[in-house]
């Protein structure tokens, strides 16, 4: 198409970067903002006199947010590691393997990713109930396995498919069995994929909400996303808080983002662009 | 390939010579191919498969997590021995008591005696002589009664005779009390109460929780904010979505910082964005409320999440922010497959801007389109957690969705049956909406690429 971009594009590229920045930004200096200007008209400032870092020293102090965030991240990173790892030997059989009811098999994954969560919650409540791990570690790992097992098969088996035929049929020939030339000719070569599809993985199961909101209720075993709606201050919404808060979380995942976009893309488009 | 010849060597019988080799070679890639997909394949079943099936299960009962009597899913009449046990002897004990102290003896022995004869016939059910003592020695020795223990079934017939005969004896100590200076009427009235509470009936309902949704106002007017919500959002998302994946499938400096920034409405979490725009949202300090109430498009600030109409506007156009850079990332990705050769050859055939579009752009994207179209409506079409925070469904469930309503009666009002049959219904509106989709994309989506 077009190929080279005029002034008026830069113009409107940065027009619709700020319009979507503006509510992260917007966060960022309500965030920095004294409480009294929280309110009334000096709540619409742009900018602030008196910059003070109260309401992130009140969001760690007062608040169990680093909880939260170790919370996260123990759910998230469980989660990631141990569904990636069932999910790339279905990926790595469906993808490469001959056998029959593959069809079936892919579209029973695809169907289950569409499922809404809310149709599954009720029995998983009442089994993790039973079992006794509400507010636990396990207890948010074991149900995100509905979310995260689809998607991270869906997206691995797209990775597997573009590695070269021919590499696994040399190995072959040179006489590696099956699950050899899968650790050692098709692993290493995946290891991309793999890493792409941990990161959404990560993503899915840091922001997962409703899960964490109904089997998660003790304070100490909340997530980030749980535990930042659920700021309650004695008589109002304490936004301040809440904006350093959203400020916290969003710089790692902005970092996160930054390095790794071209896979973040490159995960989230696998599976619906035909090659 | 060292690692290769190693292992081609070491599959020579003479090199192990004292342990058979395992048979690796002889499995066959078919049944490699189902070993290797089976964990995958049953964590998704229990997990994911299995529940929805539960889910349609419990919807036919009448199922309440906080009364002690529907709390899980009973088929038959049972009785409940840790209560009954609990109750029975300590009811009999203040009876004796009354007795002793000279109280209407004659009316108590009777009671007593009723009691006693439904007590033999629970102990000489064949379902229950055995759990009987056992749940009895637990509790004389003050330990926990394990699940297994407590609920045995019995026949309706007993059931029925001993909610009769407990009836029979509320009402007998409630003509006595009038009469009579008791010590601890309070108490025996009491216990005989919790007698009640020991029957377990079958609380199997049908499809009465269906009938009760579809004839249900408020069931249709969450599923009319649920779909209103998503078609004007997925609309507005594709449209836009297209436009800004047209404009920027070029070459231009600081394209990766581009995508970059785009990203990050989608990578955080909808909880947290949600309250983000809460604030920005506030009727009094919310920056984008006042911006909007200046240009014009609400009348003032505060009518954003006060009235109805204004609230489905502001959890649309927050979706719409959340999800354009997916849409755009999608449709981009498309278009950059499309090859730039046929663009050319338009070109050389006179064919303008728009007709190269319509022609060119709008078919080859089409699989694009649907499959963005399929994830979005699916998404949206369930929306919890951006409603949830964002307006928690008010005000006046003006923008409660059909999943906000299910998790309501599930989790407020603890009435697992009906909340069952409201997810049911979700899944059925969801795999309608895949149905037509997957028609619509033929079998794309699922094609078998390794036989290329």
């Amino acid at each position: 198409m077009q190929k080279k971009a005029g002034p008026l594009f830069y113009v409107f590229l940065f027009l619709f970067v700020f319009v979507v920045m503006f509510p992260f930004l917007w966060m960022l200096i309500t965030s920095i903002k004294p409480m009294s200007e929280l309110f009334g008209e000096k709540a619409f400032m742009p900018f602030t006199d008196n910059p003070t870092f109260k309401n992130y020293a009140s969001v760690f102090l007062d608040y169990p947010f680093l909880n939260y965030l170790w919370n996260s991240f123990v759910v998230a990173s469980i989660t990631t590691i141990y569904t990636v790892f069932v999910a790339s030997f279905a990926a790595y059989a469906i993808a490469r393997l001959n056998f029959k009811g593959k069809p079936i098999i892919l579209g029973i994954v695809l169907s289950v990713s569409m499922f809404p969560q809310i149709a599954t919650i009720s029995p998983i409540y009442i089994i993790l109930k039973n079992l006794g791990l509400t507010n636990s570690y396990l207890g948010l790992i074991i149900p995100y396995t509905t979310i995260t097992l689809p998607l991270s098969i869906w997206i691995l088996v797209t990775f597997f498919r573009k590695i070269p035929f021919d590499l696994e049929e040399a190995a072959r020939m040179d006489g590696a069995s099956l699950l050899q030339t899968y650790w050692r000719v098709i692993l290493p070569l995946a290891v991309p994929g793999i890493f792409t599809t941990a990161i959404l993985v990560f993503i899915a199961a840091w922001n997962e909400f409703l899960f964490a909101l109904t089997i998660n209720t003790a304070e100490k075993y909340k997530t980030v996303p749980v535990g930042i709606a659920m700021f309650q201050g004695q008589y109002t919404i304490p936004w301040g808080e809440i904006s350093a808060a959203t400020v916290v979380v969003t710089i790692p995942l902005v970092i996160m983002v930054l390095f790794f976009q071209r896979r973040i893309v490159s995960g989230l488009t696998s599976g619906s662009v035909k090659e | 390939m060292n690692d290769l010849e190693t292992s081609r060597q070491s599959e020579i019988p003479q090199t192990k010579p004292s342990k058979p080799k395992k048979p690796k070679r002889q499995l066959s890639e078919r049944t490699i191919g189902y070993l290797l997909v089976s964990p995958a394949l049953i964590l998704i079943f229990a997990i994911a498969i299995w529940p929805v099936l539960q889910s349609f299960y419990f919807s036919l009962f009448d199922l309440r997590l906080n009364d002690p009597t529907k709390s899980s899913v009973n088929l038959n009449y049972s009785i409940d021995l840790d209560r009954y046990l609990s109750n029975y002897p300590f009811l009999i004990g203040g009876i004796e008591s009354e007795i002793r102290n000279g109280n209407a003896v004659d009316e108590l022995e009777e009671v007593k005696e009723k009691l006693q004869t439904l007590n033999q016939q629970i102990q000489t059910d064949p379902g229950a002589a055995e759990k009987y003592e056992a749940v009895n020695e637990k509790l004389n020795n003050f330990e926990r009664v394990p699940d297994h223990l407590k609920l045995v079934e019995i026949e309706q017939q007993t059931s029925q005779n001993y909610l009769e005969t407990i009836k029979g004896i509320q009402k007998d100590l409630d003509a006595l009390r009038g009469q009579n200076e008791f010590k601890n009427i309070d108490k025996i009235v009491g216990l005989s109460n919790g007698l009640d509470d020991a029957i377990i009936k079958p609380n199997f309902i049908g499809f009465e929780h269906y009938q009760n949704n579809l004839t249900d106002k408020r069931m249709w007017k969450a599923l009319a904010n649920t779909v209103t919500f998503t078609v004007i959002s997925v609309f507005i998302e594709l449209v836009i979505g297209l436009a800004i994946a047209l404009l920027i499938n070029k070459a231009f400096f600081g394209r990766g910082l581009i995508r970059a920034s785009i990203l990050i409405p989608w990578a955080i979490p909808t909880a947290v964005s949600a309250l983000m725009w809460r604030y920005l949202y506030d009727g009094q300090n919310g920056i984008i409320a006042k911006i909007f109430a200046e240009v014009g498009l609400v009348d003032e600030m505060s009518s954003l999440l006060t009235t109805s109409t204004g609230a489905m506007f502001s959890v649309i156009f927050t979706d719409v922010w959340k999800t354009i850079p997916y849409m755009a990332l999608l449709i981009l990705a498309g278009l950059q497959t499309i090859p730039k050769s046929l663009y050319e050859a338009a070109a050389i055939d006179g064919a303008n801007k728009w007709k190269q579009f319509i022609t060119i752009t709008l078919p080859l994207l089409k699989t694009s389109i649907l499959v963005a179209l399929l994830f979005r409506t699916l998404d949206a079409f369930r929306v919890f957690d951006l409603i949830f925070v964002l307006t928690g469904g008010g005000p006046a469930n003006s923008t409660e969705t059909i999943s906000i309503l299910a998790y309501t009666v599930m989790f407020s009002q603890t009435n697992f049956g009906e909340g069952s049959a409201l997810s049911v219904i979700v899944f059925i509106c969801v795999a309608i909406i895949s149905a037509i989709f997957i028609k619509l994309l033929g079998s794309e989506l699922i094609k078998d690429g390794s036989a290329k």
